[in-house]
């Protein structure tokens, strides 16, 4: 689990693809997904997701990534088809509008979770930071926090199993089926997690300041970040998106 | 020159110095081996010299450290960074991006290297650490040695005037320590850097550094040629620092012919010694 987040090298298009297009492109796949509330969409869009994922080269990760999302959204799930009280009952509490709106807040989080997910499985993280400074003109203060956050999450989450297999081989029950009391092992976890993500993060910023951190300037660098004919077709694609979600809402 | 004059550090919350009175002066093209038992204050002083102490640590300040005639108390991190390129001991904590090149990219960029020497630098870089097949491979894929080749060739590549290893070989295994310590000793002598390295492998010291500076609860006891610091090899084993066995020997076999015997820094000098002791 801790790779879904890393880098996955290749030569797709979407390797190949500006890395502001693909934020182009994740962001109005986002938009879409907000713009409709109709499920055969969200599930169309659901699949353009999984596509892409294909497209990559990368398809057992997508589908790895949509795996952990759908056990996520099945709770999610749950809680609105629970929770949703308009409607016509269909069984015990639960409503026609209650599972209608359960469907689309669950298709609504794995449309918009997964793109970003695989943006950043096709996308180098200094890749996504220097185009933002080159092309957007983002400051690279925020662009470095953004690589750096990125960058962290594998990190962290190296972290959090090696701390739990330590624990674990000292007898503590990580591998548990009862989600609660695993809920309860992890708890105490999150204070240690904590101060050594902090310590780790001044280590990095003082890394970061000893080579040169305050000098970088938007033409600092070394890659140039051009646009192509893949880029302008995901550019359509992007806007087509957003226009067919617009006009079938 | 690194000059360090009446340098006094006791971190944050602490009650105690990491560093008292600590006076010392790096020429020029220096290879300079700091030793000592953990908690001497060998990372501390690293730190002073690379200005990340006072400018990233807080703590107790006093003396002053003057690296090429500016004071590093006065001089922006950055400024100094340019004169001294820093290996920490965690190197995990020191590599930022999460590919090979990127992270040696970073450092080029942002000191403004010129395009057409940047991959004439990384080149180079990446040749003398022996990494260049490791360009394009993400730093999880690689093993604890390999990331410290990674994190020394980043710094490698910005030709600093002065190099700072805190244990550079700490996870690279025998063959690897040498090549590395062979190839700060190819910077020394070829470019002029000066090189301080805080090591645990004193062997390493011996064959590699011109000069050796013990410390010991926060100060300097002892700096001098190799061959002087090992001089008084009784007082270094009572302070814990693990002296070579050729040097123990030397002093042993002096001791028991009661003969003044020069010490040996390595088996062959310890052979000859002997030989000639034994007519």
């Amino acid at each position: 689990m801790t790779d879904v987040f890393q880098y996955t090298p290749g030569d797709s298009v979407l390797h190949r693809m500006n890395p502001v297009t693909k934020i182009f492109l994740t962001f109005c796949i986002c938009m879409a997904a907000f713009l409709t509330d109709h499920l055969s969409v969200l599930i169309f869009l659901l699949f353009l997701d999984l596509m892409l994922g294909v497209i990559a080269g990368i398809p057992r990760k997508a589908f790895s990534i949509f795996r952990g999302l759908a056990k996520i959204s099945l709770f999610l799930f749950a809680l609105q088809a629970l929770f949703v009280r308009r409607g016509n009952p269909v069984f015990w509490i639960i409503t026609d509008e209650g599972l209608r709106t359960a469907g689309t807040v669950v298709l609504r989080l794995l449309v918009v979770c997964l793109p970003f997910a695989l943006i950043l499985a096709v996308t180098q993280v200094s890749d996504i930071a220097n185009s933002m400074v080159q092309v957007l003109h983002v400051p690279y203060a925020y662009a470095f926090t953004l690589a750096l956050t990125i960058r962290f999450i594998p990190l962290f989450m190296e972290e959090m199993s090696g701390i739990m297999e330590a624990q674990a081989a000292r007898g503590i029950e990580f591998d548990t089926k009862n989600i609660l009391k695993k809920f309860g092992l992890l708890l105490p976890l999150c204070a240690p997690l904590l101060i050594s993500s902090m310590r780790q993060t001044g280590a990095t910023a003082t890394a970061a300041r000893v080579r040169g951190f305050s000098l970088r300037t938007a033409d600092s660098g070394y890659k140039k970040y051009g646009f192509g004919l893949v880029d302008l077709c995901a550019a359509v694609l992007s806007i087509a998106l957003i226009a067919g979600a617009a006009w079938i809402r | 020159m690194i000059r360090i004059q009446s340098l006094t550090f006791r971190y944050e919350d602490s009650k105690v110095d990491a560093l008292h009175d600590i006076n010392l002066t790096i020429p020029d093209g220096s290879f300079l081996g700091i030793i000592g038992p953990a908690g001497a204050g060998k990372t501390t002083i690293a730190q002073c010299i690379s200005g990340i102490i006072p400018h990233a640590v807080r703590g107790d300040f006093y003396g002053s450290v003057v690296i090429d005639g500016l004071d590093s108390a006065d001089t922006p991190l950055t400024d100094l960074s340019r004169l001294v390129g820093t290996v920490f001991q965690d190197v995990e904590r020191q590599i930022i991006f999460p590919v090979v090149e990127d992270e040696l990219l970073y450092g080029l960029e942002n000191f403004g290297v010129p395009r057409e020497k940047i991959e004439e630098r990384m080149t180079f870089a990446l040749t003398h650490t022996g990494i260049t097949s490791l360009r394009h491979r993400t730093i999880s894929s690689l093993s604890g040695g390999q990331r410290q080749k990674v994190a020394i060739a980043s710094l490698i590549a910005l030709q600093p005037k002065i190099l700072i290893l805190d244990e550079p070989t700490g996870e690279l295994d025998p063959g690897s320590s040498r090549k590395i310590f062979a190839l700060l000793q190819e910077l020394n002598r070829t470019y002029g850097i000066t090189v301080v390295v805080i090591e645990q492998k004193i062997m390493l010291l011996c064959e590699f550094a011109k000069r050796l500076a013990v410390m010991d609860q926060g100060r300097i006891i002892r700096e001098g040629s190799v061959r002087e610091v090992l001089g008084n090899i009784s007082r270094l084993e009572e302070i814990g620092v693990n002296c070579p066995r050729v040097a123990r020997f030397s002093s042993l076999l002096g001791e028991q012919i009661r003969q003044e015997i020069s010490v040996c820094v390595n088996v062959e000098e310890a052979e000859r010694e002997a030989r000639r002791v034994m007519g």
